[in-house]
């Protein structure tokens, strides 16, 4: 790489040589390492006949950081379609094949490297060998014990930074027994500690664990508005009253408006509403300010309030944003994000207001961020049914945003995507999915499609809405490009497929998605075998398609018969019996089809009137009367009421001999005659 | 049928078509006169549901006690003088009776004490221009405005030339301010389209019926009205939509983005763990082998390319040399 690199320089110079002068032997044949340093001066030339040369710009010495070449490389890079993606080991057993294995796979992976941690961290001591040149930090055990003993501010701090809750209240009070006063600005940061976590310890395995997003269900998406969780608020920790937070706020002799601020803003994070607005008024009463962290706080403790009308709310709010413009606080992107998610419980009360606030935030000029834009798009599409208008808003929103280019502002910047997918399928609106699919990939914008199942809804989405709406052909390239790649599909999605098939009269293709649905782990669905087997079923194909839908359904029958295998009480659809046994027949496999008829009677299910029809017309044409009469039999033994036209056909069409014709209208007697002992009568069936 | 409609349609119509600060002349000539074909006189209950805050108004009479006190308002604080305000005019309207010939309008006795109060509470500066019926409106910001304007600027103890110039140019202002906002499809959502069209009125109780019923509901009419239909030119007029129209007004420009002399404190733990979660945000497993790599270099587990032999210090001290022992 270096080598490259410094060629580079090397065929630079070497070319700037050449037109000053010929002579270029000398110069360039030199140690690279001298050009490499990133001189841009040219050496001298000694007796170059430099009259007649145009001027030479010498270049502004370039810097990259350490990742430029990498990222170079990186960026020639395109995604490969046919590979796993690369966070798993290239190993065929290794390499997921459902979205329950791909997840298993990258936590099982994160877990390994975690463990390795935990054990270096628990037993530093005996990693202490450090051969790495230079020193590797990151790769040192990290100390998580106080080593300051003793009673001291000192040790108060590191406590503080360590994050011990218990340890540092402890220390604090020690100090405060002994008499020593702590500084306000260690006070604040104890306060802070305790505020952030709720007086209660950073979880155990703090250090070790992913970030807490909690994960929501697509429907609870909609239904759920709680955004607590997402704003790191540790499920389940709420504020008691008179705890440490409040006790060591109460001892300090001198509190100044930081103490204050991060006293609402723990209230308001562990929903303590009401005190932190209280202590608001203090604040304001002890003539302090508070700072826009802590009025956004106050803000959605307004909103979160309960028993309170809309528009009381929404006034309180109002005030609240009047105080901030009259002590000069400025608001920040945070306040109008904090603003129209509270709005969102508002219904469409809060639509207007929301428009307003977000062209007030684009008044004084402060860029939304993507969450910005999810939470107006909750908003408006919240409870969605398109048979009454639906608001235009995203196509605004989507116009607005052409073309830009994220970076992470707000923690629920990663929510858009999905938001913005959604209203697509909904609208069943293409042009605008490519849209949204299009930002999805300008620049570095991929980054926010979120974790993984948010990922999946997207797609799951985005792939819905093209089999519906797209050409079977598009279609099917996206399905070769996003599937397995990109994320595997539900057995929904594949359903969604064949029916885009069936109306683009593609079913030739149906073997091949059966074979994917298998590797995706759903070779044992029944609604999408079923959906499989009955679009083969329905019509009659040229012979070589119908051989090759013969030996899917054989595939098809081997899953069922492997899961009659794994259950107690074995249970094939009727439906399936009955398309299984009709392909079977068009197929040419008759033998395999005369043991499904069978089969029927095994599970207790009934053939359709078609069928019979079909093992008749094959009985026909390989001209086998037994067969007929088997058929006949078997209607009757069901009591089908068909049983007695199958057996004036057997009559009419077949050749048979006088005894196999008395038993034939014995059997249809049987049937037509309801009142007949079916019991003495069968015995005498031949 | 028309009366059924005249009916029904006032009461629905005014909640998708939330009334401007100050004035809403179309919509409460429209209502009225809807109302009014054949002579019926709005009864006290449809009055009283648009009855806004200080800022909305729904009929004639109120619209003229509006802009007075759209007016006052500038001349005070709102909060202060809201209650003190609303109880002067309250008493002076009260006696006010309008009749105005051309749009045929009898309008009833103004909503007594009771119900304003309650109404009080919908919020005020939220509503939006009423977006229909540009025709008639030009045509009634015309000489009974004028004359009621004229006659509210009588009654009202302020400077009556003021008040009436205040008045007249607050009626202009909002009447232009509908002109501009009406292109494309907004037209269609006229009043007189609302009449003849009953499959937009349909859907507009249908909307209503979903919403609590003491709470009034404010939308921005035109985004929710749209028929199936989505052509490029109505998408191109709704486009000014999400940007032009009424904000907060809360906030300055100047006072935001001009420079406070900000104290450099250290990032409190708040601000760290921030900025931890927004660098989770943007976080997705490694795509490549480069990738990988130009992690491991972040983290300062890979040497840096180019390679510089000169990184980290140098372990190869005099005392660490080893040395020979003498044989």
């Amino acid at each position: 790489m270096a080598a490259v690199a410094s060629g580079l320089y090397v065929g630079v110079r070497c070319r700037l040589c050449l037109t000053l002068t010929g002579q270029w032997t000398g110069l360039c044949g030199k140690a690279p390492s001298r050009f490499y340093s990133g001189s841009a001066t040219l050496p001298k030339i000694e007796g170059a006949n430099v009259t007649g040369i145009e001027e030479v710009v010498i270049p502004k010495k370039k810097t990259w950081d350490k990742v430029a070449v990498l990222q170079a490389l990186a960026s020639t890079v395109n995604r490969d379609s046919t590979a796993a993606p690369y966070a798993f080991q290239d190993d065929p057993y290794l390499i997921p094949t459902s979205s329950v294995e791909s997840r298993s796979f990258l936590l099982a992976k994160k877990s390994g490297e975690n463990a390795a941690k935990f054990i270096i961290n628990s037993h530093p001591k005996y990693f202490q060998k450090d051969t790495a040149e230079p020193h590797i930090p990151c790769l040192m055990p990290e100390y998580f014990e106080p080593q300051i003993e003793g009673i001291s501010e000192a040790a108060l701090k590191e406590r503080i930074k360590l994050k011990k809750v218990r340890a540092s209240v402890d220390m604090f009070d020690q100090l405060l027994q002994a008499g020593t006063t702590v500084s306000l600005e260690t006070s604040n940061s104890l306060l802070d500690l305790l505020c952030y976590y709720g007086d209660q310890e950073p979880s155990a395995d703090n250090h070790f664990q992913q970030s807490e997003k909690s994960e929501e269900l697509e429907e609870a998406i909609e239904e759920n508005n709680e955004k607590s969780k997402k704003a790191g608020h540790q499920f389940g920790v709420t504020w008691r009253a008179k705890n440490n937070a409040e006790r060591i706020f109460a001892l300090m002799p001198e509190k100044n408006s930081h103490s204050y601020c991060t006293m609402i803003r723990g209230m308001v994070k562990h929903r303590a509403l009401v005190q932190a607005l209280n202590l608001y008024t203090e604040l304001l009463n002890n003539r302090l300010h508070a700072d826009v962290y802590t009025f956004n706080a106050l803000i959605e403790a307004t909103a979160l309030s309960m028993n309170e009308k809309l528009e009381d709310k929404w006034n309180k709010i109002l005030e609240l944003l009047k105080e901030m413009a009259a002590q000069k606080v400025k608001p920040n992107l945070q306040t109008f994000n904090t603003i129209l998610k509270c709005l969102r419980r508002f219904y469409s009360f809060g639509r207007l207001p929301a428009l307003q606030t977000f062209r007030e935030m684009k008044a004084i000029g402060i860029e939304p961020s993507l969450a910005t834009y999810h939470y107006i798009i909750q908003l408006f599409y919240q409870h969605e049914n398109p048979s009454k208008g639906s608001s235009l808003i995203i196509y605004d929103i989507m116009n607005e945003l052409k073309g830009k280019k994220f970076s992470p502002k707000d923690p629920d910047d990663d929510m858009f995507f999905q938001s913005a997918m959604r209203v697509c399928s909904v609208l069943r609106d293409l042009e605008l999915a490519y849209q949204v699919h299009g930002l999805l990939n300008t620049g570095d914008n991929w980054k926010f499609i979120g974790p993984d199942h948010r990922r999946n809804f997207y797609y799951s989405k985005f792939f819905s809405l093209l089999c519906l709406m797209e050409q079977i052909d598009v279609t099917l390239k996206w399905y070769k490009d996003l599937i397995p790649s990109v994320f595997f599909p539900r057995s929904q999605t594949l359903i969604d497929l064949l029916q885009a098939l069936d109306v683009a009269n593609r079913l030739e293709v149906i073997p091949e998605i059966w074979k994917d649905s298998k590797e995706y782990g759903h070779g044992f669905r029944d609604a999408l075998k079923e959906e499989i087997l009955m679009l083969m079923a329905r019509d009659r194909h040229p012979p070589e398609l119908q051989v090759a839908f013969a030996d899917c359904a054989a595939d098809i029958r081997s899953t069922y018969e492997s899961q009659d295998a794994r259950q107690t009480a074995p249970d094939w659809p009727a439906n399936a019996l009955n398309y299984i046994a009709v392909l079977f027949l068009r197929g040419g496999r008759i033998q395999e089809a005369w043991k499904m008829l069978g089969l029927f009677r095994k599970h207790n299910k009934i053939p359709g009137n078609e069928l019979l029809d079909e093992f008749m017309d094959s009985a026909k044409a390989s001209n086998n009367p037994a067969q007929a009469i088997e058929i006949v039999k078997l209607a009757s033994a069901f009591s089908l009421p068909v049983c007695e036209g199958l057996a004036q056909r057997v009559m009419a069409d077949f050749a048979i001999s006088q005894e196999q014709k008395e038993a034939l209208r014995d059997l249809t007697s049987l049937t037509s005659d309801s009142d007949s002992d079916s019991d003495s009568d069968i015995g005498e069936g031949k | 049928m028309f009366p059924r409609v005249s009916a029904i349609i006032p009461l629905r119509l005014l909640s998708p078509f939330p009334l401007c600060p100050g004035g809403s002349e179309a919509p409460a000539a429209a209502i009225v006169r809807l109302g009014a074909p054949h002579g019926t006189v709005r009864t006290k209950n449809e009055v009283h549901r648009y009855f806004g805050t200080n800022n909305v108004i729904c009929n004639k009479k109120d619209e003229q006690s509006a802009p007075t006190r759209d007016m006052s308002k500038e001349t005070e604080t709102q909060e202060s003088v809201k209650e003190n305000t609303k109880k002067d005019l309250l008493g002076i309207i009260k006696g006010m009776r309008v009749e105005l010939s051309t749009a045929k309008v009898q309008t009833t006795r103004p909503p007594n004490r009771r119900q304003l109060k309650s109404i009080e509470a919908t919020t005020g500066r939220l509503h939006k221009v009423p977006e229909d019926a540009p025709k008639k409106r030009t045509k009634s910001l015309g000489p009974e405005l004028v004359a009621a304007a004229a006659a509210v600027a009588d009654v009202l103890p302020f400077d009556k030339q003021m008040t009436k110039s205040e008045l007249l140019r607050q009626l202009q202002q909002h009447e232009e301010v509908s002109k501009a906002q009406k292109d494309g499809e907004r037209a269609k959502i006229s009043v007189s389209n609302i009449i003849s069209d009953m499959k937009i009125a349909k859907s507009s109780t249908a909307r209503v019926s979903t919403r609590p019923v003491h709470q009034i509901q404010f939308d921005e009419g035109s985004n929710d009205y749209v028929g199936q239909k989505k052509t490029n030119d109505l998408k191109k007029s709704l486009r000014k939509n999400i940007l032009k129209g009424k904000r907060l007004n809360i906030f300055d420009l100047k006072a935001v983005t001009e420079e406070a002399p900000e104290t450099e404190t250290a990032p409190s733990l708040w601000d760290v763990e921030f900025a931890k979660q927004l660098a989770e945000v943007n976080e997705q497993p490694l795509q490549n082998g480069f990738e990988e790599m130009i992690q491991w270099t972040k983290e300062g587990k890979l040497w840096e390319f180019p390679i510089n032999n000169e990184a980290g210090p140098t372990s190869i001290s005099a005392h660490s040399i080893k040395r020979l022992p003498n044989l």
